[in-house]
C-alpha cells in the first residue's frame, strides 16, 4: 500500500496551495494531490472575481495568463435599477480565468515536488490501527481503472461543498438551508456594460437572500449570474430567476456557457480538524458570508493547513490536539471576522427593497470623486437610521 | 392543564414516517454537490460523477428539493 505523508483531496485553490505549502515547509515529505476531474480547473463553478490585495499575497496578477479582466469600479444596482458607482481610483479586483488559474496553482505545486493525480476521486477512508488513514481512491486515473488504497499520515479535505472528507472523519460539515446560496450563472455575449466594472444588483424579486452579478471577462463577454436562498424564493429555482433577470436586463444577449453551484454563507464549521485530518476552503465553510467570496479565503486556509500538517508530521504528532493549531490560526486570521460578517448579513435581511432604493439615491447625492466607502457609510447612517442596528451588530 | 392536553395530543400523533423520498433526475442534475451538505442524514453523495441518493437513509425532509439550482430533485413515493 503506497505510504504518503500528506494526502490532499481536491485540486482547487485550497488544495493546491495546501499541497504546495506542505511540500515547501518540509521538502522531505511525500505529498499527493488528488483531483476527481480529468483536468484541474474544469468545470468552472465560480463567478471568478477576486479582491486585489488578497490575491497579491499569493501571486502577481499583472500580465498573468490566468487574468481575464482588471476591475477598477464597483457598480451597485438598487432593486429599481438605480446605479451607484464606487471607484477608489485603483485596481479593486480581478476577474480570473479559473481554468488557467487553478492549473497554474497545481502546476506550481507539482514543480515543488507534489505528485498531482487527476481523474482520481477519494471514495472513502478509515483510520488504521497505526493511526494512519486508509483512503480508497478510484477513477480513470487509477491504474487499471479500478480501486486503490492509499495510506496517509495526514489527509487534508479540500473537496468543496460536498465535504466528504470531513464527513468520513466524523466532523459536522452540514449546512442549514437558510445559509445555502443556490447559484446559477451563464457566460453571456453581446451585452453592453462597462468592462472595467463589476455590477451587483440586490432585490427580493431579483435574487432573494443573495444578489445578481455581472463580472466582465472581456469587452462584451461576461459571467452573469445570481445566488438565491431557496427558503426566501417564490418557488422558482436559481436558473429560473437568472433567466428572468437576463431577459429583463440584458435582452438580445447570447449564452455561450452555463454553470450552477452552491455557495455556503455560514461561518466556519465548529471543528476543522481531527486525528490526522484537516478541512480547508468551501468544505469548512470558509467563505465570506456577506459577499460569498471564497477563492482567497480558501488559499489562506490551504496555506495554514499545509504548514501545520507538515510541521506536525516532522514532530511525529498528527493527533487532533496538535492539528487544532490550524483551527486556532484560521479563526484568528479570518474565522472570527466571518462570524461578524455573518451577524451583519442576518441584520441586513430585515431591510427591504424600498430601503435599498432610497439608499442608492442617498449615495448618489455624494459627488462621485468623494465617494469613498467610509464616506458612503457615514452618510448612509445619518440618512437611514434603519442602518444603525446593522452597524451596531458589527461591534457585538 | 393546557400543557397536559397538548402533551396528550402529541402522544396521539402518529410517529413521523416518510411516505416520500427524494429522487434525482440525472439528465437535469449538473453534479454541483450543493444538496450534499443540506441533507441531515447525509443520504446523498456523488460517486464517479453521478448523484446517488440512499433511499433507505432519506427521511423525506425535503430540505434538498427547493435549493437545487436546476430543479433536478423531486419527492417520489418510497
Amino acid at each position: 500500500m503506497p505510504d504518503i505523508d500528506v494526502l490532499v483531496v481536491g485540486a482547487g485553490p485550497a488544495g493546491s496551495v495546501a499541497a504546495w505549502e506542505a511540500k515547501r515547509t518540509a521538502p522531505e515529505l511525500d505529498v499527493v494531490l488528488l483531483e476527481r476531474d480529468r483536468v484541474v480547473g474544469l468545470p468552472v463553478r465560480c463567478a471568478e472575481g477576486v479582491g486585489d490585495a488578497g490575491l497579491r499575497e499569493f501571486v502577481d496578477p499583472e500580465d498573468a495568463p490566468w487574468v481575464a479582466r482588471r476591475i477598477t469600479r464597483i457598480i451597485f444596482v438598487a432593486p429599481d435599477d438605480t446605479e451607484v458607482s464606487v471607484a477608489e481610483g485603483r485596481t479593486v479586483a480581478w476577474i480570473l480565468d479559473r481554468t488557467r488559474f487553478d492549473a497554474c496553482l497545481a502546476t506550481g505545486a507539482a514543480a515543488a515536488g507534489v505528485e498531482v493525480r487527476v481523474a482520481t476521486e477519494a471514495a472513502g477512508m478509515e483510520r488504521g490501527p497505526d493511526g494512519r488513514w486508509r483512503v480508497r481512491v478510484r477513477g480513470p486515473g487509477v491504474d487499471g481503472g479500478g480501486e486503490e488504497t492509499l495510506c496517509a499520515r495526514v489527509v487534508i479535505g479540500a473537496d468543496g461543498v460536498e465535504a466528504m472528507v470531513g464527513r468520513w472523519a466524523g466532523l459536522d460539515t452540514r449546512v442549514p438551508a437558510r445559509d445555502m446560496e443556490s447559484c446559477a450563472q451563464y457566460v453571456v455575449q453581446n451585452v453592453q456594460f462597462d468592462p472595467d466594472a463589476v455590477y451587483l444588483q440586490f432585490g427580493d424579486r431579483i435574487a432573494p437572500g443573495g444578489y445578481a452579478w455581472l463580472f466582465p471577462k472581456g469587452v462584451g463577454i461576461a459571467n452573469v449570474g445570481l445566488g438565491i436562498v431557496a427558503l426566501r424564493a417564490d418557488g422558482r429555482n436559481a436558473r429560473e430567476y437568472l433567466d428572468a433577470w437576463i431577459a429583463r436586463r440584458y435582452p438580445g444577449s447570447a449564452t455561450v456557457g452555463s454553470t450552477v453551484g452552491g455557495v455556503i454563507v455560514n461561518p466556519t464549521i465548529k471543528q476543522t480538524y481531527g486525528d490526522g485530518v484537516l478541512i480547508a476552503g468551501d468544505a469548512a465553510h470558509m467563505v465570506n458570508p456577506l459577499s460569498g467570496a471564497g477563492i482567497v479565503t480558501a488559499m489562506k486556509a490551504g496555506r495554514l493547513a499545509g504548514r501545520v500538517a507538515a510541521a506536525a508530521i516532522r514532530e511525529g504528532d498528527t493527533g487532533a490536539r496538535r492539528l487544532s493549531a490550524y483551527h486556532q490560526a484560521w479563526m484568528e486570521l479570518l474565522g472570527e471576522d466571518h462570524r461578524t460578517y455573518y451577524r451583519i448579513k442576518q441584520a441586513l435581511e430585515g431591510l427591504d427593497d424600498r430601503f435599498y432604493n432610497a439608499l442608492a439615491r442617498t449615495v448618489n447625492g455624494i459627488p462621485e470623486g468623494k465617494r469613498s466607502l467610509r464616506k458612503v457609510f457615514a452618510h448612509a447612517l445619518v440618512k437611514h437610521p434603519q442602518l444603525i442596528p446593522v452597524a451596531a451588530r458589527y461591534f457585538i | 392543564m393546557t400543557l397536559l392536553i397538548s402533551l396528550a395530543k402529541v402522544g396521539r400523533m402518529p410517529p413521523p414516517r416518510a411516505s416520500d423520498v427524494a429522487s434525482v433526475d440525472l439528465l437535469a442534475c449538473d453534479r454541483c454537490g450543493l444538496c450534499l451538505p443540506l441533507c441531515p442524514p447525509e443520504a446523498i453523495h456523488l460517486a464517479l460523477d453521478e448523484l446517488v441518493i440512499d433511499r433507505h437513509a432519506c427521511t423525506g425532509c425535503r430540505k434538498c428539493i427547493a435549493p437545487c439550482p436546476v430543479g433536478a430533485l423531486a419527492m417520489v413515493p418510497a
